[in-house]
């Protein structure tokens, strides 16, 4: 059974059909072709499916799309303004802290949002930061190097 | 994906009262639905399946937290784990809660995970609930029948159990009033970053003038069905000025009422090892808070 949801993804508000139990993961990939969230563990452990809701990383996998209308949704997609990179994606791209990519869309909404708390981390409050993100290429250093990165260059 | 056998139908009620009968209506299979944070997780690994979801999102009053003039603090059941983490009405021994939520899993969950949600789960090794039963919190249930409260130790039975009835929810948890003179502490020990607790320990204290104990609760998480509170501790603890000679002999009470067993996490034995240093860590830390220079 479905029903209709509207969603509000990137700015565009859509009506879509999905079950009560859809998660937005679900509806985000197979309905919207939004494939930049990744289904990782599913259990909300690995970080891989993080999106923002009303600005806030929270796990798409999680979240069941009938609970969140309403609400604002912001992917990997449409984290980009007008075409330019955001400085947390630009900071990743110069630090060369992709390896196989499955994490990365997930450890640059969690950093962005981090970023705009606080401009001017330590380390390891960077590190304590991104610890709901799992990488296991354990390319941990530098995605925490980008991340500092882009805060030297005062950016999110 | 995963798609269901069975229809589920989703609810979202404004008020207490229609969430309640919403729940009653559908039986045993309807779950109440806060954060998402345990049940998606649950219903993505097919444990459960819910007939009828009844989202407690809409409903206002579930997501205040608000400081009551007798000097209580009433936490709605919806409220984050990082609003609870970072509340400014949490002051002096409720600071053992606000302690507890800033080590829940991980940012994200936290913006998700409600403490609602948490308790109503009881996984014995969250950090909620040792910090409840050291807070001395009451939690407040509505039901078919209208609303109840209960102390938190009455409200962990065990394994994954609780003293909600079919149809009854969590609506809030409630803080007795503190005097600023006290201090609450919660600490963990966990594999790695985010994970459950291996074992924790939460504790409340207040003191006189002269720095002595005159108040003192305890509770331990993660070894056993539920928070382990250990009276004879606190008894022991009480009138001292928290030496270290005290301290030791107080944890070989707590580790004599301690159930644990081996799991994924660690052993039984290890844990028993280490929850004397989480206490003698925590205390360690309070006297660090209340005399913060010398």
């Amino acid at each position: 059974m479905s029903q209709p949801v509207t969603l509000t993804v990137n700015g565009k508000t859509s009506d879509v059909s999905c079950g009560a139990t859809t998660t937005l993961l679900t509806v985000l990939r197979d309905t919207l072709a939004l494939t930049g969230s990744k289904r990782g563990c599913n259990q909300g452990v690995c970080g891989a499916c993080t999106v923002l809701v009303d600005g806030a990383p929270m796990r798409s996998c999680l979240t069941l799309a009938a609970n969140i209308e309403g609400q604002n949704i912001t992917t990997i997609e449409g984290l980009p303004e007008g075409g330019d990179l955001k400085p947390i994606q630009q900071a990743i791209i110069d630090s060369d802290a992709v390896q196989c990519g499955f994490c990365t869309s997930g450890m640059i909404l969690t950093a962005h949002e981090f970023l705009q708390r606080n401009s001017n981390p330590s380390i390891d409050e960077i590190r304590t930061a991104l610890s709901g993100n799992i990488c296991r290429c354990s390319g941990y250093r530098k995605i925490v190097d980008a991340v500092a990165l882009a805060a030297s260059r005062g950016g999110a | 994906m995963l798609t269901s056998m069975t229809k589920t139908d989703f609810q979202k009620p404004k008020t207490v009262e229609e969430a309640v009968t919403l729940l009653k209506e559908a039986g045993d299979d309807a779950r109440p639905i806060s954060g998402g944070a345990t049940l998606v997780a649950l219903m993505n690994a097919r444990l459960v399946q819910p007939s009828r979801l009844v989202s407690l999102s809409a409903i206002d009053e579930l997501t205040q937290c608000t400081y009551q003039s007798d000097g209580s603090v009433r936490i709605g059941a919806m409220r984050r784990h990082r609003q609870t983490a970072f509340e400014s009405n949490l002051k002096a021994a409720h600071q053992v809660v606000s302690g507890a939520a800033s080590q829940i899993a991980n940012p994200p969950v936290r913006n998700m995970g409600t403490i609602g949600g948490s308790i109503s789960f009881a996984d014995p090794a969250a950090d909620y609930p040792p910090s409840l039963v050291a807070a001395n919190a009451e939690i407040e249930i509505a039901g078919p029948e209208g609303r109840r409260r209960i102390p938190a130790e009455e409200f962990f039975l065990g394994w994954y159990e609780t003293a909600l009835e079919p149809g009854e929810i969590v609506t809030a948890v409630i803080l007795p009033p503190v005097s600023e003179s006290s201090v609450g502490q919660y600490e963990k020990l966990c594999r790695i970053a985010g994970d459950f607790a291996l074992a924790s320990v939460a504790v409340t204290i207040d003191f006189n003038a002269s720095n002595t104990v005159t108040s003192l609760r305890l509770a331990v998480g993660g070894c056993g069905g539920g928070p382990i509170r250990v009276e004879a501790a606190e008894q022991a603890l009480i009138g001292t000025k928290l030496e270290l000679d005290a301290v030791v002999d107080a944890a070989e009470l707590v580790v004599a009422e301690l159930d644990p067993i081996d799991d994924v996490r660690g052993s039984a034995e290890y844990r028993l090892k280490v929850v004397p240093r989480l206490l003698q860590r925590a205390f360690n830390n309070l006297v660090e808070t209340r005399e913060p220079a010398q």
